[in-house]
């Protein structure tokens, strides 16, 4: 069964990073055409098309466009290519290898949102592909595709990669503001939404590397067409992102509504031989894990929820059975904490607790009952937080907890046999301590 | 120094052991030890640099730093005001400007924050807090080749740890090089890989590794072959 | 902007029914209806809610997830639980999360008794502890500055100390380093926190991290009264609440009084307490014996005093201070005028102006209050450094542009602090106002200006930006100009060109516009009301005439007044021209003074000496520049046997044969009220424990009319051409007092002479950063600084060591010491 591609058709062409075989394969002719539309059909013919937000939350990127206010004040449209969620690398090689696409869909959306300002917010570990984009950028400027009345369309917007320096946070759309203000990156409180009041206090339309480059594809191809694509709710393709303990790891395009088995196990090869899946993320880190009974699931937004997950940004990562999951827990964890903002304190306390509490359980300190303990702890953190960056360690880490308690349980009893004198020593990252419990 | 490397060792000796024999029950201490290192913001282990620190009373207080005392070289003044030309709000140019002074001074020293400080009119002390805040800005003193081996999820699975630690015991006393750990750097498919000052590269084998060092330390190209960049899709539609 | 009108709205919270405004964060609506939201981060005072802490989460329904009541405003028919399963749950967890690394230390803390994280945690908290995880433990106390300590392992990261400096007092140094569960609150690179407002943190801070050092470990809660008055330093006049204990103040708090400090203050206020405890304070009458100062007896003093002016009958000049009380000062005119018949008698340091001009400087109608400066389209602030002359003023004038996008204009000689903030700035040579304001005039009025501007050594360009900033940005203009501006000898053509200026941006005068006067002294405005001006008697009234400020100088060194009255001031430290104070001091047989400290001239100079009272021994009343009569109240007994300073006024009128039939404090006040016309029908109950603005009372129309009728401007007086030479300018630092030199924590701020050059010419005279100079002979070390205007050198008035005061003439040479 092939797959229609629209972002991934003839991906490796030489040269696709420049204007010149950009434009040969018809490039900015989407835009030409929408520049030719009056900026609501734009708007009309993207919630047609039904595409929802490709960078985790899972938003209709056309009734985001819709909340924009009308008016004259300055309004910017921000791409969100921080792209950090663990698993995730979709969003890099569409900048790498087809940036132009990406440029086009930013001022297809800016054309429609009436923005004037527009930032790529690129991870400043992809120096590689901010500089490719950097490039590209510079060629759409000085083809006139970029700047005042853009081919003389009466529509003038400016573009600027901006890089970013090392940070989780900032791929959340309000850490991402702050961070692109020149701030530490924060998320901060909504209400107000950036729609209303984002970057410097404008109106903003912030989406996802991947979803902006799908608009030219449908303003091409038309929005209604689109929609055919994929599944209920769940329209169009969707880069997949496979990785961890797969044959062949790497991204593939793929129709939304896909059995996950067919991605896992055919794309992406299975997991080596000889071994078993034992459990998986759908959608990045935060997601909480799925197991080998779930893979007959068709992998859409909805299905996806249904099973207590979610597919977020479409990275797809397969744990097998050689992994221990106290391992993958405080993995997980440590990353939460390292990256949490600190801002709030649900966030700030409950990952540093849960990571020393989990360092607890592995050196062998911890008792069945501290399970309950880190349970309860995950759900004081759910849902009183600012952000949901507290939800995204808590989510997982409360579903492993749940599927694998056994595991867990046995760990415990095996850690403290080897460790029967409690030295928390043996597990600790943190400063030399006193015993507190054993 | 010298305790350190000796746990370096004896980590990386572990880790040896765990990959030879994982079937065996192996003592407490060595099973977590994979993790013991990482996330490696700091290289002395946990104390967060700048908790026990007390105000230095002989000094001023920092405030915005006056030109007419605070020399700051030409091409880094050009190239921050230039940044600062980009944004409706020229503070936005902070990250980047931090970014350059980091290039010219090779981590983000009080003396570069203070120029910073001064071409763009706000005070170290605003600086400070964003540096401190991302993982690429350094405010300590650190090797001017940044080597990052991520050693998150994907990468874990595929012998991330021990990649890491077998980079860093190929260092030697005097090499400019800041290997450490970092997050999910969005390159799973090639776990486990590392970014070489921005260069990715992977899946890397241990016994690559040394190649990899000398490579770095001679400042070539590293394994030009294993780049991120020359790879194609995987896709097996996507070049019909 | 002007202030929005909000409507009343009606919300039911647990049940109950409550009104409140529309858009009232929910936490503070709650409170109306008699219910409590715990919170941390949340404070109005430091703008936008962050919603960090979650300690105020609360249900609402219809949104399924719980909500931060501090960063919900409220609506009509919302309804609101904080008393749910779900809300209890989330108030638990947040207090066992802040308590993680908490040490828990309150035996050890000084919060302790007054802690709202110890309160928060009995009332919300779960009252167990499931962490047996280790706590991070650091070392503690740091000094974060001289003045404070951070205790870094109780900190609970809720922002508000970094959010004070870098929202309120922008000064940016305190911040927040590292992330997540690594921040912790510090300054960059190991410098000290030092800054004029930075004692506001701890009293933000809602654990024990933030700590004063001077009053760390001094008391406990239950050892203490807390006693509101008023801060009589400047003429800021902020509402302050001492910390008593044992008759000592030990602390000063801030009194929040939304219409005069905004619940902050400066450092000055906030530690200067010190001095009043200090060993150096006179506390006891003194006498010149042969030829040096010994105490002596109340009685010995008293009488010498009263013999020496009986002896210079109708030959006696006397001059207020600014920390004089309306009370005090209108003693002191009674006593030269009546008793003494003679009507020398001044409190202003230069340029008397007639009754007509000061009744047209603050006249009610056109009287602009402080929170006008908030609300205002635009505010010019004109010939006065805020953070320096009435620095609680400054935090006022950013919060307007931060919050409520005021255009701010500047106009100085030096460079501003507030630069930054403004739209628009302009530079004149200093002593220069008249014509820098003449040509703002013109400007306005779309005349010409070249002349005007170059006479003020403006930059044209930078006057019209200023003129064309306050024309075109709304109704509601607030000048807030400083009173040097009319110091000097042609202070009164300087004063009808401020006046014109202000009629053309205010036409029809209004509520939220006008004029905003920062004094030089802190009760400057008090004391013109009851008198204390040359020529005019109480109550803005024609008086005897009499010599200004330089005129008792100036007859005195003529050996024309052989007795001298200083109430709170010595003239060589607080006053200009220093060589003619010092012939005059030399000359006089009889120099009396009040005074708290033996500053030079006391100690060379006076031959009796009363102890000035400590702020918190004092009762009497003061009138804050824009108009309110405010109460300062007797918090401390006073030492020894010594007495109020109004009694020692009274005594003397009485000693010399005017018994003025006065006993207590509210007996003086009263007969201030009757003297002063508009002051008439305010008790010192109505002025109670936030004052009266009189100007907002019905008497206030026995205001004398000002000096309406248009006036023409004449040429001003044209800055002097420096020919090589620099300009002079002077400034007088809030530090640059006698309470900040003796009062051991703020010693260090004490200022030493520097002179600030701009770069340019300091590379002409081949002068460094730091080096030794000479500006006319007064000695200085080099400061440059970007902005100071190419020709000018300023340097700090009040420094004893330094006098700038030296200095008379407007240029000077700066050379290499
Ligand atoms: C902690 C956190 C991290 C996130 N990281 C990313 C990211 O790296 N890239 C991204 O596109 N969206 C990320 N998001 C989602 C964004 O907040 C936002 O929903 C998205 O950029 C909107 O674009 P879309 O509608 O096109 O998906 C993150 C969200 C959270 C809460
Ligand atoms: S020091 Fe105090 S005020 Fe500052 S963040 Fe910590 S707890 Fe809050
Ligand atoms: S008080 Fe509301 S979040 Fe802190």
């Amino acid at each position: 069964m092939s797959t229609p591609h629209l972002l991934f058709k003839d991906i490796d062409e030489p040269g696709l990073d420049t204007l010149d075989v950009y434009v040969k394969r018809g490039g900015y002719d989407n835009l030409k055409k929408a520049l030719t539309m009056p900026p609501e059909a734009v708007v009309e013919e993207l919630k047609a098309s039904g595409i929802r937000g490709r960078g985790g939350a899972g938003f209709q990127m056309g009734t985001k466009l819709s909340f924009l206010p009308k008016g004259t004040m300055d309004k910017y449209v921000v791409c969100n290519a921080d792209e950090s969620e663990p698993g995730t690398f979709k969003d890099r090689e569409l900048m790498q290898k087809i940036p132009h696409l990406l440029i086009e869909g930013i001022l297809i959306a800016g054309y429609a949102a009436q923005a004037t300002k527009s930032f790529i917010f690129i991870r400043g570990e992809y120096d590689q592909q901010a500089s490719i984009l950097e490039a590209a950028v510079a060629e759409a400027k000085a083809a006139g595709y970029i700047g005042e009345n853009i081919l003389g369309s009466g529509h003038s917007q400016d573009m600027w990669v901006h890089r970013g320096a090392g940070a989780y946070i900032c791929g959340e759309e309000t850490g991402l503001l702050d961070s692109l203000e020149g701030r530490r990156g924060n998320p901060r409180l909504k209400p107000p939404f950036p729609a209303n009041q984002g970057l410097y206090q404008g109106p903003t339309l912030i989406n996802n590397v991947e979803t902006l480059s799908t608009a030219p594809l449908i303003i091409g191809m038309g929005g209604a067409e689109y929609a055919k694509l994929g599944a209920e709710n769940s329209t169009g393709t969707k880069l997949v992102s496979v990785s961890g303990n797969v044959k062949n790891p790497g991204n593939f395009e793929i129709e939304l509504g896909m059995k996950s088995r067919d991605i896992i196990e055919g794309l992406a090869g299975g997991v080596p031989d000889g071994r078993q899946v034992k459990f998986w993320f759908p959608g990045g880190s935060s997601s909480p894990v799925l197991l080998p009974e779930d893979l007959d699931l068709t992998y859409d937004f909805d299905t996806m929820a249904k099973a207590g997950s979610m597919l977020g940004s479409g990275a797809i990562i397969v744990v097998d059975d050689s992994n221990k999951v106290v391992d993958v827990a405080l993995k997980l964890a440590k990353f939460y904490k390292h990256e949490s903002c600190g801002k709030c304190s649900p966030c700030r306390e409950g990952t540093n607790w849960t990571v020393k509490m989990l360092q607890r359980i592995d050196a062998g300190v911890a008792t069945p009952m501290d399970l309950d303990i880190l349970a309860s702890v995950q759900d004081q953190i759910m849902g009183n937080c600012l952000c949901v960056l507290g939800d995204a360690m808590a989510m997982p880490l409360s579903s492993m907890v749940k599927k694998f308690r056994e595991e867990f349980e046995e760990h415990i009893e095996l850690a403290r046999a080897r460790n029967p004198y409690g030295d928390e020593d043996a597990g600790q990252a943190e400063p030399p301590i006193e015993i507190a419990a054993a | 120094m010298a305790d350190e490397t000796k746990v370096i060792e004896q980590e990386r000796a572990l880790a040896g052991e765990i990959i030879a024999a994982p079937e065996q029950p192996v003592p407490i201490e060595q099973s977590i030890a994979a993790f013991k290192d990482e996330p490696p913001r700091y290289a002395d282990g946990s104390r967060v640099p700048g908790w026990d620190d007390a105000a230095d009373l002989t000094k001023d207080p920092a405030t915005i730093p006056d030109p007419a005392t605070t020399p700051v070289p030409d091409e880094l003044r050009a190239e921050i005001e230039d940044l600062m030309t980009r944004y409706p709000d020229p503070k936005s140019a902070s990250i980047p400007a931090l970014a350059a002074a980091q290039r010219l001074h090779g981590w983000c020293s009080p003396e570069a924050i203070t120029q910073v400080a001064c071409v763009m009119r706000l005070t170290p002390g605003y600086l400070i807090a964003v540096a401190s805040f991302y993982d690429m800005l350094d405010t300590k003193p650190v090797g001017r080749c940044r080597v990052y081996v991520c050693t998150n999820i994907s990468c874990s699975l595929n012998g991330a740890d021990e990649l890491l630690d077998a980079v860093k015991g190929e260092l030697r006393e005097g090499d400019d090089i800041h290997a450490r750990g970092f997050e999910c750097l969005g390159a799973c498919d090639i776990a486990p890989m590392a970014s070489v000052d921005g260069v990715y590269v992977g899946p890397i084998a241990l016994d690559e590794v040394p190649t990899l060092v000398e490579q770095i330390r001679k400042g070539e190209d590293p394994l030009p072959e294993k780049q991120l960049i020359k790879r194609r899709s995987v896709d097996p539609e996507a070049n019909a | 902007m002007p202030r929005p009108d909000r409507k009343t709205i009606t919300f039911s919270i647990d049940g109950r029914e409550v009104e409140a405004p529309e858009g009232t964060m929910l936490v503070d609506a709650a409170k109306l209806g008699d219910v409590e939201i715990p919170v941390f981060c949340y404070e109005p005072k430091l703008g936008a809610p962050v919603g960090a802490c979650r300690m105020c989460l609360v249900e609402i329904e219809g949104i399924p997830k719980l909500q931060a009541g501090c960063a919900t405003p409220v609506k009509d028919g919302m309804v609101v639980h904080t008393q749910t399963d779900k809300v209890r749950a989330a108030q638990n967890s947040v207090v066992e999360f802040l308590l993680v690394n908490h040490p828990l230390d309150c035996p050890v803390c000084d919060k302790g008794g007054e802690c709202p994280l110890q309160d928060i945690t009995f009332g919300w908290g779960r009252g167990r502890s499931r962490v047996v995880e280790p706590k991070r433990h650091f070392e503690k106390p740091l000094a974060l500055s001289p003045l404070i300590a951070i205790d870094r392992e109780r900190c609970i990261l809720c922002y508000r100390c970094v959010r004070f400096s870098q929202e309120v007092s922008e000064d940016y140094q305190l911040v927040l380093q590292e992330r997540g569960s690594e921040s912790f609150v510090a300054t960059f690179d190991g410098h000290p926190y030092v800054a004029p407002f930075s004692g506001n943190i701890i009293e933000l801070c809602p654990v024990g991290a933030l700590t004063s050092q001077p009053y760390r470990f001094r008391a406990r809660p239950w050892d203490i009264e807390q006693s509101g008055s008023v801060c009589n330093l400047c003429p800021g006049q902020c509402n302050v609440s001492y910390t008593v204990r044992d008759d000592r103040v030990l602390r000063v708090l801030a009194r929040d009084h939304h219409e005069v400090d905004d619940g902050w203050l400066c450092d000055r206020g906030r530690f200067a307490y010190q001095a009043m405890h200090v060993d150096e304070r006179i506390t006891a009458p003194m006498v010149r014996d042969g030829g040096v100062l010994r105490e002596v007896t109340w009685e010995r003093a008293l009488e010498e005093a009263a013999k020496a002016l009986g002896r210079a009958k109708g030959a006696v000049g006397a001059i207020a201070g600014g920390s004089t009380t309306n009370e005090e000062g209108f003693l002191l005119q009674r006593l030269v005028r009546e008793t003494l018949g003679s009507p020398h008698v001044d409190s202003r340091a230069s340029g008397a102006l007639p009754i007509g001009l000061h009744a047209a400087l603050s006249a009610p109608a056109t009287q602009a209050t402080v929170p006008d400066v908030e609300f205002a389209h635009a505010v010019l602030v004109l010939d006065t450094e805020l953070v320096d002359d009435m620095p609680i003023l400054d935090l006022r004038v950013r919060k307007g542009v931060r919050r409520n996008r005021v255009k701010l204009a500047v106009a100085t000689s030096r460079p501003s602090s507030l630069d930054a903030n403004a739209k628009a700035v302009a530079r004149f040579a200093p002593g220069a106002g008249e014509a820098f304001v003449a040509a703002l005039e013109a400007a306005i009025a779309g005349s010409p200006i070249g002349e005007l501007a170059a006479a003020a050594g403006a930059e044209e360009d930078a006057v019209t930006a200023v003129a064309d900033l306050l024309r075109e940005a709304g109704e509601d203009v607030v000048i807030v100009w400083g009173e040097r501006l009319t110091h000097g000898p042609r202070a009164v053509q300087a004063a009808q060109a401020l006046l014109k200026v202000s009629s053309r941006l205010n036409p029809n005068p209004h509520p939220g516009a006008g004029l905003l006067e920062v004094p030089a002294g802190a009760n400057a405005r008090g004391l013109r009301e009851v008198g204390v001006l040359p020529g005019i008697g109480p109550g803005l009234t024609e008086a005897a005439p009499g010599l200004d400020t330089p005129g008792i100088a100036a007859a005195a060194a003529n050996g024309e007044l052989p007795a001298l009255y200083f109430l709170h001031t010595d003239p060589l430290r607080d006053l200009p021209d220093r060589a003619t104070w010092q012939r005059a001091l030399d000359r006089a047989s009889t120099v009396i003074a009040h005074g708290a400290f033996l500053t030079e001239g006391l100690r060379e100079f006076a031959t009796v000496v009363f102890p000035t009272e400590a702020p918190a021994a004092k009762e009497g009343t003061l009138t804050h520049t824009d108009g309110r009569l405010q109460r300062m109240r007797q918090a401390i007994g006073h030492p020894g046997d010594s007495r109020s300073e109004w009694q020692v006024l009274a005594e003397l009128s009485k000693r010399l044969g005017d018994d003025l039939q006065l006993f207590t404090a509210p007996m003086v006040y009263a007969q201030v009220v009757d003297s002063v016309p508009f002051y008439a029908g305010i008790s010192l109950d109505d002025i109670g424990g936030v004052g009266v603005r009189w100007p907002a009372r019905e008497a206030a129309s026995a205001w004398p009319a000002g000096e309406s009728a248009p006036v023409g401007l004449e040429a001003p007086a044209a800055a002097a051409s420096p020919n090589g030479k620099l300009r002079v300018g002077t400034f007088r630092s809030v530090w640059a007092a006698p309470e900040v030199e003796a009062s051991p924590a703020l010693k260090f701020l004490a200022p030493k002479q520097r002179a600030e050059l701009a770069p340019s010419d300091a590379a002409r005279l081949g002068i460094g950063h730091g080096e030794h100079v000479l500006v006319g002979g007064v000695p200085a070390v080099a400061h440059l600084r970007t902005g100071t205007p190419e020709g000018t050198v300023f340097l700090e008035e009040g420094i004893e060591a330094a006098p700038a005061a030296a200095i008379t003439d407007p240029l000077a040479e700066v050379t290499k010491a």
